[in-house]
């Protein structure tokens, strides 16, 4: 670890960073200062990025690939373990609320209805009333779950074998929606549009798929993908599986991010690249806009891809972006 | 005058018969005024380019080349600067250019050229050949897939990033502003119209010439004409030749599985006038749908309450799928099994998940045939979790690393076991998840068969 803070750059290295592959980075939901960062080795750490520094971490007995804020003081997480924890933020008390029968992959909260979602290679996605805390019902999806995302009461899974769900969060009785990802490769990532009407897939084949929830005709004309996050070297393209996702809240832009360790943002509206960051020092394996869109918190943290070989160290970098960066012209 | 016939014709716009100095200039013309989409801007390479541009991705249909004189406007023609234009109207011109210097010098009065004039708009019957069997290479930047052509380039020249320096650069490099990169157009692969004309010419015939044109973004099939040498700026290529051969395609096709799909197209559909009911043609291999749901992908892949779907294998992948290819590799090991999965299965981690004392091998789900039903007395028995198997040891892992006066077990908490911290393998019964009623702003879930998948 670097304990050097960069004042006056727009960007930053975290001091006390994961000492392992980082598998998430969400920013709180009520402010820019506070950051959750889940890890390979086995925490989750909660930084004030404003000060530079680490707040507290609380530890999984495996590695832990998600986390997420329920509200600004809880923090909830689950990875390798299986286990699903809670974590006080102000009292540093963990709490266990279950399990999933396999390694869980994604956790996410949904305002809207009030619960978390868990989703898991078990094969399912599980709610969990945040109060209680407690599971509040298992859905079986098709295949291993990947990524999701939460557009109000909207729920989207991508799972294994290219397969998107989409759930009705307050009635959870039957699938809505049944698709096979547009993108022909496996899905990485998939993050809902601020204003819930589509989202965003990405895939390990250097592609986005930009997609729209309403299955009427005139809606659905309206999707599209283009290719992204592909170097040129020696005249052979190689094609980077696009990792991260995530949107700016307020101008309906988002950023993604590649095992080519480069950052783009995108105006999804008028189909343009806003702007490319310069090259991380690894792959981008997570991404976080803050809630008030003034900073961009980028993991760079490589995941094997090319085998269990030397690499840059994992690092979160901090960001400040301008409107230049993320508003559509 | 001899003389100036031999001598190299000077570049002209066929769309609306300005002159130019340059080819490149002409060619910048072309693009600029004739290429041009009117939607969004966008400068694409030749009609047949622009057309598929503004299928795919404003979902328009082009009826003519913009700005183009009338008899000029064939959308349908591959014309890149003097490239392509039919050797008809080369002919034509050179007649009309002889015929204005000879004018110019006083010397002649024109003869045989009026009766020609007229049908000046109108490229005759006897135009048989396609601009299409033209060296293919040439052809890549007027296909109007541009996905080669820009974002390499953008990318390229990023310096690498040191850990820890400083960015290096705010915003974006002026080499990054051109756009949405060239992949971004709209899914759904070829639209059929396009295809017209496409499916399989019936050798020796002289049927309509707007099917005689091949465009040439599609690979040469059996059946069409080929012709070894470029007709490029009407050398010496037969205006009128014979019945071209029917002959299967020995060309190298631009994209070899578009072409076998054409190639089993032609046989099925031997008529130009059969009407392409065939999926599209995969001019963009690695982009359209897999055949089967290629034409309906855009509406019917997102059956909605599990209605009708095509019945598609969870695993099925396309054919085209290559990791790996003479141009491009895909930076990814495994294209069904997740990073975090393969990396779950590195030694250092399989240790941790052994000492969990259930066996989470990656890719067996034990229990997941079983629907974890949620909401019925019934599934809550079942559901949650299957019967642990041994008991896992004590987990250092758990306590709280920092500030362990709070590391206590929550002992109030609703749901919780009293008795201090779980182990592992206890922690289903703790939570009785289906008594507490449904959290606050939910419906009791309630599992439909339909709800399984």
């Amino acid at each position: 670890a670097m304990p050097m803070l960069m004042t006056g750059c727009i960007e930053y290295k975290l001091n006390q960073g994961p000492e392992d592959t980082i598998s998430a980075v969400k920013f709180s939901p009520s402010t820019a200062q506070f950051l959750l960062v889940s890890s390979w080795d086995c925490t989750v750490r909660l930084y004030d990025v404003a000060a530079n520094s680490m707040r507290m971490k609380y530890k999984h007995s495996d590695p832990v690939l998600d986390c997420a804020f329920y509200d600004p003081t809880h923090s909830w997480s689950g990875g390798l373990d299986a286990q699903l924890k809670t974590h006080d933020l102000n009292t540093d008390q963990d709490t266990i609320v279950g399990t999933h029968d396999a390694p869980i992959r994604c956790v996410e909260y949904c305002p809207e209805v009030n619960v978390m979602v868990t989703g898991s290679w078990d094969r399912s996605v599980r709610l969990w009333d945040p109060r209680t805390p407690c599971n509040a019902g298992t859905f079986t999806q098709p295949e291993k779950v990947y990524t999701l995302s939460v557009a109000r009461d909207r729920l989207i899974v991508g799972t294994a074998g290219r397969r998107v769900l989409v759930w009705d969060l307050r009635n959870m009785g039957y699938v809505l929606q049944r698709r096979e990802s547009s993108l022909k490769y496996q899905t990485r990532c998939i993050r809902a549009f601020p204003n819930k009407q589509g989202f965003a897939l990405s895939s390990i084949e250097g592609r986005v798929a930009v997609e729209y929830l309403d299955p009427s005709p005139e809606v659905q004309k309206k999707k599209y993908a283009f290719k992204c996050h592909r170097l040129k070297e020696n005249g052979i393209e190689h094609v980077y599986p696009v990792n991260a996702i995530s949107f700016h809240g307020t101008h309906n832009t988002f950023a993604t991010g590649g095992s080519d360790g480069f950052v783009n943002i995108w105006d999804p509206l008028n189909k343009k690249r806003l702007c490319q960051f310069h090259r991380y020092p690894t792959s981008i394996a997570s991404l976080a806009f803050s809630n008030d869109g003034s900073l961009l918190a980028i993991a760079s943290s490589y995941m094997q891809e090319q085998g269990d070989i030397s690499h840059p160290e994992d690092a979160v970098f901090i960001r400040q972006v301008t409107d230049a960066e993320t508003k559509p012209k | 005058m001899g003389r100036k016939k031999k001598k190299q014709m000077k570049p002209w716009c066929w769309y609306c018969n300005r002159d130019f100095d340059d080819e490149k200039i002409l060619i910048q013309h072309q693009k600029a005024k004739h290429f041009k989409c009117h939607i969004c801007h966008k400068k694409l390479y030749t009609g047949p380019g622009l057309a598929i541009h503004c299928m795919q991705v404003h979902k328009e249909t082009i009826d003519g080349v913009p700005n183009a004189i009338p008899g000029r406007i064939d959308i349908e023609l591959e014309i890149y600067g003097m490239e392509g234009i039919p050797e008809k109207d080369m002919q034509e011109r050179r007649r009309t250019l002889e015929q204005k210097s000879q004018e110019s010098q006083k010397k002649k009065q024109n003869e045989d050229a009026s009766d020609e004039e007229d049908d000046d708009d109108e490229p005759g019957p006897s135009f048989q050949h396609p601009p299409a069997a033209q060296a293919p290479a040439s052809y890549n930047p007027a296909m109007g897939q541009p996905a080669p052509v820009m974002p390499p380039a953008g990318y390229q020249g990023m310096p690498p990033m040191m850990p820890g320096v400083p960015p290096m650069m705010h915003g974006m490099p002026p080499g990054h502003m051109h756009g949405m990169p060239p992949g971004m157009m709209q899914m759904g692969g070829m639209m059929p119209h396009m295809m017209q004309g496409m499916p399989g010419m019936p050798p020796g015939n002289q049927f309509n010439h707007s099917f005689s044109r091949m465009p040439p973004h599609m690979a040469p099939r059996p059946g069409m004409p080929l012709m070894g040498q470029p007709p490029a700026a009407g050398s010496g290529m037969p205006s009128r030749p014979a019945v071209p051969p029917a002959q299967p395609a020995v060309t190298k096709p631009l994209f070899p599985s578009a072409a076998q799909a054409q190639q089993s197209a032609s046989v099925s559909a031997p008529s130009h006038s059969a009407p392409s009911t065939e999926p599209p043609k995969a001019t963009f291999p690695a982009y359209t749908q897999p055949p089967t749901s290629s034409s309906s992908a855009s509406s019917s892949n997102l059956s909605s309450g599990g209605g009708a779907k095509p019945p598609v294998p969870v695993t099925s992948k396309p054919a085209t799928l290559t990791t790996t290819s003479a141009t491009s590799k895909l930076i990814h090991p495994d294209e069904d099994v997740s990073l975090e999965e393969r990396k779950a299965q590195l030694p250092r981690y399989q240790r941790l998940l052994t000492r969990v004392g259930q066996p989470h091998v990656v890719g067996q789900p034990h229990v997941v045939g079983q629907p974890h039903v949620v909401g019925q007395p019934v599934a809550a028995a079942g559901g949650m979790m299957p019967p642990q198997q041994g008991m896992p040891p004590q987990q250092p892992g758990m306590r709280h690393p920092m500030h362990g006066q709070y590391g206590a077990p929550p002992q109030g908490m609703p749901g919780y076991l009293p008795g201090g911290m779980p182990p592992y393998g206890q922690a289903p019964p703790m939570v009785p998840p289906y008594q507490a009623g449904p959290p606050m702003g939910m419906r009791p879930p309630v599992m439909s068969p339909a709800g399984r998948y």
